[in-house]
C-alpha cells in the first residue's frame, strides 16, 4: 500500500491551511489511500511528520504559500502547489503523488532500516548532521589545501608559497570544530541565538584539546543552554527586547565558556598527562602492543586528547632517534579516511550521494595523513564509526611495529614515500596501511546503519 | 469555550441584502462586529481584510468565502456569518459566485488558542457538503449557532 504525506500552510494560518488539510484527507479517504497531513498554521505545527514516516512515504504533497521546511523531504518525490490548490483539486494532487516514482534505493533502505528508534535519538542525529554538513566544506577545503602544500615539500621555507598554502589549509581546519559545535547548537536552539555559544564552546574545545568529540559536547551544551534560556528567562515587557540582543548572548556564552574551561578542560589535561606517562611506561613493553595502542588512540578522537597524546608521544621519540612509533602513528592516522573512502566505494548503497562525494575527498586526505578527513563520518555516527576506525587503526599500528617499519618525518603521508630513506621497510609499511584500510572499510560497512532519508 | 463568545446575533446576517459588491458585504459585516464589540476601529479592520483579499481571494469554492483580517482595530476574536440574498462575485477558486460568507476577526496581539481552535475546526468543516447545506438552509440565527456548535 502506498502511503502519502502532505503538508499545508498559509500566511495567516487560520483558514486555508486547515481547509486544504481537510480536503486532502477527505479525497484520500475517498480513494482508500492512507495519508497523514501536517498543518502549519496559527496554532503551530500539528500532526508533525516524523523522519520515519517521511522515509516510508511514497510521495509528499506540499500545499503551501509559506515555507514548510522542505529540506527534510530531500530526495523524496514531491508534488508542490499553492495552498488553494489543496482545497480545490485534492483528488488530482493525490493521483499525481501516487503516480510519482520513488527514487531508486530509498524504499528498500527504509524497510531494511531498524524501524524502532525513539524521537530523542532521531533528534540527536539531526543535530549532529546539521553540524557535520556545515563543517564539511572546511574539512574538504582545508585538507586538500594542506595536501597541495606538501607538493612544495614537507618543510617549506617560511614565506614560500608552500608555507602560505599550509597556513591557509590550517586556518580552514582550525575552524572545523567551532563550526561543528555552532551548527549543532543552532539546530538545538532552533535559531541563530545558538551560534555564538556554539562557536565559542567549539573553539574552547579545540583549545583545551577536546578535539571533535569535545566540539560535539560543546555544541549540545550550547544548544540546550540557549534553548533553556529562550524558554525560561522571563523579563518585564519593557525589557523583553533586550533578551535576544543582550541577555541570552551574554549568559549563554559565559555559561558554556565556563563549563568548557573548567568542567571539560581540566579533566582533559589530567587525562592527557595520565596517558603520556602510561605510554612512557609501555615503551619498554611489547612493541606490537604499543603500536596497537598508539594506533587506536589516533583513531578514537581524531584530534582529541587521545590522538594528540599519541602523536606527541611519537614525535617526542624522534628526538631520541626512535622511529618505529612514528611510523605506527602515521599509518594509523591514514587508515580512517582511507577506510571510509574504500567503504563508500564497495558499499555504495549504504551511503548518501553527499557522503560518497565526501568519501572521494577522504581518500586524498587519508593519503596525506590528514586524519580529519574521517571526522564528518565519525561525528555523524560516533558510536558506530569510531569503533571501526579504532580497530582498523589499532591493527595498522601493531602491524607497522611488527614489520619494524620506521619513519623519520612527523607528517606528510604518501608524500614522505617520495623522500629517499625517510621510511624504513617501505614495502611492508605500505602493506600495513593497505591491510588497515581494508579492515576499516569492512568494519565501517558492517557497523553502519542503512542510510537515512536522503535520496 | 463557548461559541457565543465568537458568534453573536449581531454578527449573523440572514439574509444579507447586498448590492453584490465584495467590499460592500465586508463593510456590512464589519459593522456587525462593531456593534458586537469585536471591532473598535472598523476602518482599520476593513482595510486589513481587503488587503488580504488583494493578495488572493478567500473564495474557497463551493459558494463559500472566508474573508479574514488580523488587525489592531480588533478587540477580541470574532466570527460573522452571512447568507447572501443574491450570490456575489468573489473571484473564487472555482469561479462560482458566493452565497455563504464567514468573516473572521483576529486581534493583532496574541489571541487565545481556544478561539483559533474553533476557527480551525470551522475551516475544516466547511470542506464537507452536508455542513454547508445545513448552513445554507438555516432559517434563524439560533440554527446557525447550533449547527456550528455541533460541528
Amino acid at each position: 500500500m502506498k502511503k502519502l504525506l502532505a503538508v499545508t500552510a498559509c500566511p495567516t494560518g487560520i483558514a486555508h491551511t486547515y481547509m486544504a488539510a481537510e480536503s486532502i484527507e477527505k479525497a484520500a479517504k475517498d480513494r482508500d489511500v492512507p495519508i497523514k497531513v501536517e498543518t502549519r498554521g496559527a496554532v503551530g505545527v500539528e500532526n508533525e511528520l516524523t523522519p520515519q514516516e517521511i522515509a516510508e512515504a511514497h510521495a509528499i504533497i506540499i500545499a503551501a504559500d509559506t515555507d514548510v521546511d522542505e529540506a527534510r523531504f530531500a530526495g523524496k518525490p514531491v508534488v508542490k502547489v499553492a495552498v488553494s490548490q489543496g482545497i480545490r483539486i485534492p483528488g488530482e494532487l493525490i493521483e499525481q503523488a501516487l503516480a510519482k516514482t520513488p527514487s531508486a534505493g530509498s524504499p528498500a533502505a527504509s524497510s531494511e532500516a531498524p524501524v524502532k528508534e525513539n524521537a530523542a535519538r532521531r533528534g540527536v542525529y539531526k543535530h549532529l548532521m546539521n553540524g557535520v554538513s556545515n563543517m564539511l566544506p572546511l574539512v574538504v577545503a582545508g585538507g586538500l589545501i594542506i595536501a597541495i602544500s606538501f607538493l612544495f615539500g614537507l618543510h617549506p621555507a617560511e614565506g614560500s608559497i608552500g608555507a602560505k598554502l599550509a597556513s591557509i589549509g590550517s586556518a580552514a581546519i582550525s575552524m572545523m570544530v567551532p563550526i561543528l559545535a555552532a551548527y549543532i547548537s543552532y539546530s538545538i536552539a532552533g535559531g541563530k541565538l545558538g551560534l555564538a555559544p556554539g562557536l565559542v564552546g567549539g573553539l574552547l574545545a579545540t583549545q583545551v584539546g577536546g578535539g571533535f568529540l569535545g566540539g560535539i559536547i560543546a555544541g549540545f551544551l550550547a544548544g540546550y543552554v540557549t534553548k533553556w534560556m529562550i524558554k525560561y528567562i522571563k523579563l518585564p515587557k519593557v525589557m523583553e527586547g533586550l533578551k535576544p540582543v543582550l541577555i541570552i548572548p551574554l549568559l549563554s556564552v559565559l555559561i558554556v565558556g565556563l563549563l568548557m574551561v573548567f568542567v571539560i578542560g581540566t579533566p582533559l589535561s589530567w587525562l592527557m598527562n595520565g596517558l603520556t606517562s602510561w605510554l612512557e611506561g609501555m615503551g619498554q613493553a611489547n612493541a606490537v602492543i604499543l603500536g596497537g595502542v598508539l594506533g587506536a588512540m589516533m583513531a578514537i578522537d581524531m584530534g582529541g586528547p587521545f590522538n594528540k597524546t599519541a602523536y606527541t608521544f611519537a614525535t617526542g621519540l624522534l628526538a631520541s632517534h626512535i622511529y618505529g612509533p612514528m611510523a605506527a602513528v602515521m599509518a594509523a592516522g591514514m587508515t580512517p579516511p582511507l577506510g571510509i573512502w574504500l567503504a563508500t566505494v564497495i558499499a555504495k548503497k549504504k551511503f548518501t550521494k553527499e557522503e560518497r562525494e565526501a568519501g572521494k575527498v577522504a581518500s586524498v586526505l587519508g593519503l596525506s595523513f590528514i586524519t580529519e578527513g574521517a571526522i564528518p563520518f565519525g561525528a555523524a555516527d560516533p558510536l558506530r564509526m569510531i569503533p571501526a576506525f579504532m580497530i582498523g587503526s589499532g591493527v595498522t599500528g601493531a602491524l607497522s611495529m611488527l614489520f619494524k617499519a620506521t619513519l623519520m618525518a612527523p607528517h606528510g603521508g604518501i608524500f614522505v614515500l617520495l623522500i629517499p630513506n625517510a621510511i624504513g621497510n617501505l614495502l611492508m609499511y605500505v602493506l600495513a596501511i593497505a591491510i588497515g584500510t581494508v579492515l576499516t572499510a569492512i568494519l565501517v560497512t558492517w557497523f553502519k546503519r542503512n542510510k537515512p532519508i536522503e535520496e | 469555550m463557548n461559541i457565543h463568545d465568537l458568534l453573536t446575533e449581531q454578527t449573523i446576517f440572514l439574509p444579507l441584502e447586498t448590492s453584490a459588491s465584495k467590499e460592500d458585504i465586508i463593510r456590512q459585516m464589519a459593522a456587525g462586529f462593531k456593534e458586537a464589540g469585536v471591532v473598535e476601529d472598523t476602518e482599520k479592520y476593513v482595510q486589513a481584510v481587503l488587503a488580504r483579499e488583494q493578495s488572493s481571494s478567500t473564495g474557497i469554492g463551493f459558494g463559500v468565502a472566508i474573508p479574514h483580517g488580523k488587525s489592531a482595530g480588533v478587540v477580541k476574536a470574532g466570527l460573522a456569518f452571512a447568507k447572501l440574498a443574491e450570490p456575489a462575485e468573489w473571484q473564487s477558486l472555482d469561479e462560482q459566485p458566493v452565497s455563504i460568507v464567514f468573516m473572521i476577526a483576529v486581534p493583532e496581539a496574541n489571541v487565545g488558542n481556544e478561539h483559533l481552535q474553533i476557527l480551525v475546526a470551522l475551516s475544516r468543516k466547511l470542506i464537507h457538503e452536508d455542513f454547508r447545506n445545513k448552513l445554507l438552509h438555516a432559517s434563524s440565527a439560533e440554527e446557525v449557532i447550533d449547527t456550528i456548535k455541533n460541528m
